[in-house]
């Protein structure tokens, strides 16, 4: 019996060791260049060859009014990927709850044909696109990027809301109709509260497939303005300069900072709940 | 709900025809110029001097392949720009395909005196002021490169196994071998370029990798590089006072010469402010200015006799057989046996 129960410590602890040393390697695949990227943001040198010393000139050089281009692309990418988000989450919504919902004719066919943006490679629908744009006679520029942007937005919003719909939400729906709410309010009060989570991952999602896209922003930009992931690009034909480094920097540690807040955010709502349902117990208990 | 759903629609309709409205704007007394260009390649000084001069915005935009002017030509965009980058290999077809608008010599005094003759001849001139070029280049490092390099043949000897770094492309590695066999680097005979991929076969056995020369010189895993003069630069610049690199002594290869030259494409609707600027940027102060921070090779002989003695003496461009040079031509529709061969070359 001893042995038996020593024996399977031992496997267990065998299996935690293997356990960490799994995650550490997987993080670090994940983790390794992002370092590296923040590191050389601080190196001493006019190009990222190799590690010369510390400093931190090219923040400053960041924020100087000769890199007015960087800053320019950046704001254009982030008003596209807002943008993009916002009508991508709006027509998910619509349609995460219809294709829920209703039963109609070919429901079947329009829920797989959701699907075809998501599998077609982007260039093919990148060059469709443009040459859709130049036979109508469409002028490229910031909305010909966003219509790029929200037709794989799109279904990733539609599939990720319309899986948090759940049957619950019929049953809240069907009670607030019930207690004498019309649809509007039920629509606004129940619906969407409920699949809120789902609306939320949708809009980080759609943001980040936007905001980092290369090849629609590159193929259906107009004349005036690049994305900030073309302009790097661009760059990378003499080597990306430490500059570039620090914008990055400062953008994962701008994205550390919204998830954090955003946990605090939800950890915050959950205990308002929590109170509000304890407070609803109570009183509950107190009227019997 | 439906109502909502409709004056969210109606908004987005009006933001877009806002948009649309001020992106056509303006064709009279040009208030804006739409430059299509490499990114980190024109100092920021250069443009915003540019700007206040002549209360004109410049609108940046930016290509990641040489092949982009092309197809936002082909594919009918090229009346969005008034100039666009685009480099000497293409020149022939996009003149040819009528995409390009005729230059006035008359409104560009300043790059009728000051450019070489030699690098802005032939159709080309007609159409297109040069910007910077580029040679390429092989470079090595004294130290640690078994052998000296003379000449093209000199790259798939044996001892060069595992020692060199090359930038990639067909027609950027298939001349090389031409010459190298005696053939015209632009030839279209399709024997020549069979023979010529043979030879590649045997360079790729020594090649350790494609692209990021100057990184894999300076880290080591490379002591021989095919490369740009640009890339060379920055590499001795970063090595300083221990520089070992060394221009390759060619006696008798040509070297190739490649350009980054402006267009103006047909239809272009700040032609008046395309024209200032082409003048402007082929003045020789501006174009030295702009050569501090983008240390390349320049046509603009007016503009390096003004450039700093630092540019001048830079051990990049300091090599004897400058003039050693070819280009690389349309070569029509040899391009597809170009890319068989180049593909096998690449699948193995």
């Amino acid at each position: 019996m001893k042995t038996a129960a020593t024996k399977r410590m031992r496997r267990q602890k065998r299996n935690a060791v293997f356990g960490n040393i799994y995650a550490v390697l997987i993080y670090s695949i994940f983790y390794i260049p992002v370092a590296i990227m923040i590191a050389f943001s601080f190196n001493d040198a006019p190009r990222n060859y190799a590690w010369q010393g510390f400093t931190t000139k090219w923040y400053g050089e960041l924020f100087s009014f000769s890199n007015h281009a960087l800053w320019e692309s950046l704001a254009y990418s982030v008003a596209i990927a807002l943008i993009s988000t916002l009508i991508s989450v709006t027509i998910g919504v619509l349609g995460g709850i219809g294709l829920k919902k209703f039963e109609f004719r070919c429901k079947k066919f329009i829920n797989m044909m959701l699907y075809v943006p998501i599998v077609v490679p982007e260039i093919v629908l990148a060059v469709a696109m443009l040459i859709i744009f130049m036979t109508i006679g469409i002028h490229l520029g910031m909305w010909t990027i966003i219509i790029g942007h929200c037709t794989f937005c799109i279904p990733y919003a539609v599939v990720t809301i319309k899986g948090r719909i759940s049957g619950d939400n019929e049953t809240l729906q069907e009670a607030s109709m019930d207690l004498g709410a019309n649809r509007t309010q039920t629509f606004w009060r129940v619906t969407v509260p409920s699949i809120m989570p789902g609306i939320m991952s949708a809009a980080f999602l759609s943001f980040t497939l936007s905001i980092d896209d290369v090849v629609m922003s590159n193929m259906l930009a107009g004349a005036s303005k690049s994305t900030l992931p073309v302009l790097i690009l661009s760059v990378n034909r003499t080597g990306v300069t430490p500059d570039i480094n620090a914008l990055t920097t400062l953008m994962v540690a701008l994205m550390v900072l919204g998830m954090l807040v955003l946990n605090l955010i939800q950890a915050w709502q959950k205990k308002k709940v929590q109170r509000q349902i304890a407070e609803a117990e109570r009183r509950i208990s107190s009227a019997k | 709900m439906k109502k909502a759903f409709a004056m969210i629609l109606a908004l987005v309709l009006t933001l877009g025809l806002v948009a649309c409205g001020n992106n056509g704007g303006g064709t009279e007394g040009s208030k804006e110029l739409n430059i299509f260009m490499w990114g980190d390649y024109i100092s920021g000084d250069m443009v915003s001097n540019f700007e206040k001069e002549n209360g004109v915005k410049i609108n940046l935009s930016y290509m990641n392949d040489n092949a982009d002017s092309i197809t936002k030509l082909t594919a009918g965009a090229g009346d969005e720009y008034d100039l666009i980058m685009t480099c000497d290999a293409y020149m022939e077809s996009l003149i040819k395909g009528g995409y390009l608008e005729k230059l006035d010599p008359e409104k560009i005094p300043n790059a009728i005196a000051n450019m070489n003759e030699a690098y802005w001849t032939g159709e080309n001139r007609d159409y297109c002021v040069p910007y910077l070029m580029n040679y390429i280049y092989v470079v090595y490092d004294t130290e640690r490169c078994p052998i000296e390099i003379t000449c093209y043949n000199d790259l798939i000897k044996p001892e060069m196994k595992g020692q060199i770094g090359s930038i990639d492309g067909a027609r950027n590695l298939f001349p090389i071998a031409l010459i190298a066999l005696g053939y015209d680097p632009n030839s279209t005979n399709e024997k020549e370029i069979a023979e010529a991929y043979d030879w590649l076969v045997k360079y790729n056995e020594n090649v350790v990798a494609y692209g990021s020369t100057e990184t894999n010189m300076l880290n080591g895993s490379i002591s021989c590089m095919l490369t740009y003069d640009g890339n060379t630069a920055n590499a001795m610049a970063e090595l300083g006072d221990k520089n070992t690199l060394v221009i390759a002594p060619f006696t008798k290869d040509p070297v190739q010469l490649g350009f980054d030259l402006f267009v103006i494409p047909k239809g272009a609707k700040h032609m008046d402010m395309a024209y200032k600027f082409l003048n402007y940027m082929t003045d020789a102060e501006v174009m030295a200015g702009n050569l501090v921070e983008y240390p390349y090779s320049c046509p603009n002989d007016a503009a390096v006799a003004a450039a700093s003695e630092e540019y001048r003496s830079g051990p990049a461009f300091d090599f004897d057989y400058k003039t050693n040079i070819f280009f690389q031509k349309d070569v029509g529709d040899t391009i597809a046996v170009y890319d068989k061969y180049y593909q096998m070359l690449k699948v193995g």
